[in-house]
């Protein structure tokens, strides 16, 4: 998803068919040197795995407990990302294709629950329905967290199918469904299956929501087995089989991917006369919006308000202010680094198309398939041998930049390439030598949304659970761990000032990103690559 | 200013000979158009120049310098060359008068010198006052205009011009371009203007450079490539033309459609090809004594002139003839044409 938003910039800006640059060495020396950073954790991860021997790692895999974990996740995954799709592809075409009231402003409550992570949302049901729990339950709160992702990917390329075609259709003679099934769903299966993959990913690396419903899926197991047994060549084992799921699962939305055609100049569907004046669809859109609404944004907010407000004992002011403090310094330094690794990689891809970049743009992108879980796992195997580093701010804050870089890289690629190729030029024809070029236009042209997108790792990183729970110094407590101890021990009332907290610094930049201001077309390419650095 | 020698140039993409052994010199001062259909290789003629790619094979001289030779490029930030691409490109992120000073390094220039390069460029384009404006508050021509002045603030050895004008109507297209070379011209630059428009090519140039599938098709002064075209395709790209069946006889004299009667045609002595015609050189009347009769089938009308389509009673083809407004023809009428210009005869291979 995100490289398909590369893949049409560069398109646009590159004039085809001209030579590659050489790749700087320097530029190649850091660049393999921070790609084996970013592999050793995963590398370690298969070494301590293959110390078992072969028969023992068969008998594992085999055992009735692993085909059980293994069938729950995969049962909680395809109940998740089918629901996601039909859902998804249902509202967002009725937002796009029903006349509605204030339809440009529908879309703010329902990305907003995008800012809730899984484990508040569960936290917040629980409240309410203290016997939660088993894998529908989990099923539902997922669908809750991750709907959003699916109804950003699918609008945003719903805006961008040319009216055109569509009214050549009905001049053809297609009723309105069949243009629904022969012209915009083939025009869309791409973004379906990107907000396929994000809601998967989701799934597959969640622990909170999991863990507090009782559901035990791959990443619980590997939590369990962490704290329990220390049987570290076992979860390294389960960690494996969770990340090649993840793998397959990318590589299937790989083959899914548009054929893209060249972006055109095209007519947008704006006029509202050419929207669908339709009662029955109208209901149909604004009652499941309202629905969701309601399940996704206003009862969970209302728990967290009425918890808060009806908590007898008085307000740890102390405990709320360290565990906030902690958090947005160990989530502020995790981006710093992720941003740090990010500009070399970013930089590459960005302007030196060919194998070496793609190479790294894959290997970047198992960090998107690691779940927090597994990074948390494979750093503190390794993390122990590091001596200092181990059980410091430094080794939580490296897991969140190698849990993040895949967005991180993808912000910044995004952002290099919103300095178009001519301006490059003609800055260099006006005397500028390359680090000129990259110091007086790329770089200011490209900064503010470089800076929005480390703003987006450092919030993604401070809704962080499972690398958190395993990886922070002992006595460090963050809003996300206190969250979720409480509401494990079902002391609700006293999650809610840490919950309330976490939903709103994560709101504000959810809010501004998804209001529609000026402009939607243009932001377009930029809200799809931000839908995933929103994960 | 200086002149340009571009000399057995090649550029490849890939596989693809995109320019293949290209030479052409322009002196200082000249202004040359390159006119070609899309994809002919002419911004990418216009980019080996500037420095933006890397020839194959051949060299390019700005002056006496040479700036680009297969093996060894002088990169574009030492060539100075004023490039001026389509829409003009101005920095976004910098206002008018920081878009122009962009050249202008502060090692080289005092703050005073380049506060008065950006007043006296201001002046130039006529655009004073519109220092501290961003590019997206100018319309299209201002954003061309300050693209021009930020190429010509460099005081450039010559400034290259990619279809400027082409995101421009009509109008605004046409104004704008004779101010633009008026001004190169005043400023005595060297310059190169990539273009697709036929009367654009002629008008703003000193020399044309018609380019046809990465080689030149003809180069000459516009009066040249448009009067004596090397062939009926060269005819064609430069303006309207009428292509005719023709023979020449070995006495030299040519026979084809239009042509005054009596004139020899023996097939057996002659040389079969064609006649190449400009429409205004026809002559049409209704009461004309001379001439070869035929039928007006079809008359368009521009307002200052018409184009007359006439059927030959005694042939099958087709005559254009371009006539002045106003005048009193209508579809049907019985009409006289005439040639008369230039017979310019090319052999069939």
């Amino acid at each position: 998803m995100v490289t398909r938003v590369k893949d049409s910039l560069a398109n646009r800006f590159s004039t085809s068919g001209e030579k590659p640059i050489a790749i700087p060495p320097a530029l190649l020396a850091l660049v393999g040197l921070l790609l084996v950073v970013v592999l050793i954790p995963f590398l370690y991860l298969i070494i301590r795995a293959f110390e078992k021997p072969l028969p023992e790692i068969a008998q594992l895999l085999l055992r009735g407990k692993t085909i059980e974990v293994l069938g729950t996740t995969f049962a909680l995954l395809a109940m998740v990302v089918i629901v996601n799709i039909l859902l998804g592809t249902a509202i967002a075409s009725g937002i796009h294709f029903v006349r509605l009231p204030l339809a440009h402003l529908l879309i703010v409550p329902a990305v907003l629950p995008l800012a809730i992570p899984s484990y508040v949302f569960t936290y917040t049901w629980l409240a309410l329905v203290p016997s939660l729990s088993g894998v529908f339950a989990a099923a539902f709160i997922l669908i809750l967290t991750t709907l959003p992702y699916m109804l950003l990917a699918i609008l945003v390329s719903l805006r961008r199918i040319d009216s055109g075609i569509i009214e050549v259709a009905r001049t053809l003679g297609l009723t309105r469904s069949q243009i629904f099934f022969r012209v915009v769903l083939p025009q869309i299966r791409g973004s379906i299956s990107a907000g396929a993959l994000l809601s998967g990913l989701y799934v597959l690396s969640d622990f909170g929501a999991v863990s507090l419903l009782n559901v035990e899926t791959l990443t619980v197991s590997i939590q369990n087995m962490f704290k329990s047994s220390y049987d570290r060549g076992a979860a390294s084992v389960i960690s494996l089989m969770l990340i090649l799921a993840s793998i397959v699962f990318i590589s299937v939305d790989e083959r899914i991917k548009d054929k893209k055609a060249k972006e055109n100049v095209f007519k947008r569907l704006t006029a509202d006369d050419s929207r669908i004046k339709s009662l029955p669809l109208k209901f149909f859109v604004l009652t499941s919006i309202g629905i969701y609404v309601t399940l996704a944004l206003f009862l969970p907010i209302y728990v967290l308000i009425s918890r808060f407000i009806g908590n007898p004992n008085p307000l740890d002011f102390a405990g709320l202010a360290s565990a906030a403090i902690s958090t947005i310094s160990v989530s502020a330094l995790g981006a710093f680094i992720a941003l740090l690794f990010s500009a070399p990689l970013g930089f590459l891809i960005a302007t030196h198309a060919g194998r070496f970049s793609k190479i790294s743009e894959r290997i970047i992108l198992i960090g998107h398939a690691l779940p927090g879980v597994v990074v948390g796992l494979a750093l503190v195997s390794l993390g122990s041998k590091l001596g200092p580093i181990y059980q410091s701010v430094f080794l939580l804050a490296f897991a969140y930049a190698l849990l993040f870089l895949a967005k991180a890289v993808a912000s910044m690629t995004f952002s290099l390439q919103l300095v178009p190729q001519v301006l490059k030029e003609v800055a260099a024809t006006l005397g500028k030598s390359k680090t000129k070029v990259t110091t007086s236009v790329v770089f200011p042209i490209a900064l503010p949304s470089i800076g929005l997108g480390t703003l987006l790792v450092f919030l993604t990183a401070m809704k962080e659970l499972p690398a958190t729970l395993m990886l922070r110094p002992t006595g460090m407590d963050t809003l996300a761990t206190q969250i979720w101890s409480y509401a494990a021990i079902n002391r609700f009332n006293d999650a809610a000032p840490y919950a309330l907290l976490l939903v709103l610094i994560a709101a504000i930049p959810t809010f501004l990103l998804s209001l529609p201001w000026g402009d939607w077309e243009s932001k377009s390419a930029a809200s799809k690559t931000r839908v995933g650095s929103l994960t | 200013m200086t002149s340009l020698d571009v000399s057995h140039l090649s550029v490849n993409f890939g596989d693809r000979t995109v320019i293949s052994d290209l030479s052409f010199t322009l002196k200082a001062g000249e202004i040359a158009s390159l006119l070609g259909p899309s994809g002919c290789g002419k911004t990418t003629l216009l980019r080996a120049i500037a420095g933006l790619l890397q020839p194959r094979a051949g060299t390019i001289r700005l002056g006496t310098q040479l700036v680009g030779l297969s093996s060894v490029v002088l990169p574009p930030h030492k060539r100075r060359t004023g490039y001026v691409p389509q829409q003009g490109a101005l920095f976004p992120h910098l206002n008018v008068a920081q878009n122009i000073a962009f050249g202008l390094s502060k090692k080289e220039f005092s703050q005073v010198e380049i506060s008065e390069t950006i007043a006296e460029m201001l002046a130039l384009i006529g655009m004073s006052g519109y220092e501290n404006q961003m590019p997206t508050e100018l319309s299209g021509g201002q954003q061309t205009r300050v693209a021009l002045a930020r190429a010509l603030a460099i005081k450039p050895k010559m400034v290259l011009l990619d279809e400027p004008f082409s995101a421009l109507d009509a109008e605004l297209r046409n104004e704008l371009r004779s101010e633009v070379v008026a001004l190169l011209r005043a400023q005595g630059t060297t310059a190169i203007l990539v273009t697709h428009d036929r009367e654009e090519a002629l008008v703003s140039s000193d020399k044309v450079v018609l380019m046809r599938d990465g080689k030149i098709a003809q180069y000459g002064s516009p009066e040249e490539v448009y009067e004596s075209p090397i062939s009926p395709s060269v005819a064609v790209s430069t303006g309207d033309a009428l292509v005719l069946n023709a023979h020449q006889a070995k006495d030299g004299s040519t026979s084809y459609a239009l042509s005054s009667p009596g004139a020899p045609s023996t097939l057996a002595n002659t040389n079969n090809g064609y006649v190449v015609i400009r429409p205004e050189e026809i002559a049409v009347s209704k009461n004309a004594s001379t001439g070869v009769g035929g039928t007006l089938i079809q008359l368009d009308y521009y307002g200052h002139d018409a184009m007359l389509v006439v059927k030959l009673s005694d042939s099958t083809e087709i005559i254009r003839a371009r006539v002045a407004g106003p005048m009193d023809f209508a579809v049907g009428d019985l009409v006289k044409v005439e040639h008369r210009g230039p017979i310019r005869f090319f052999a069939n291979d």
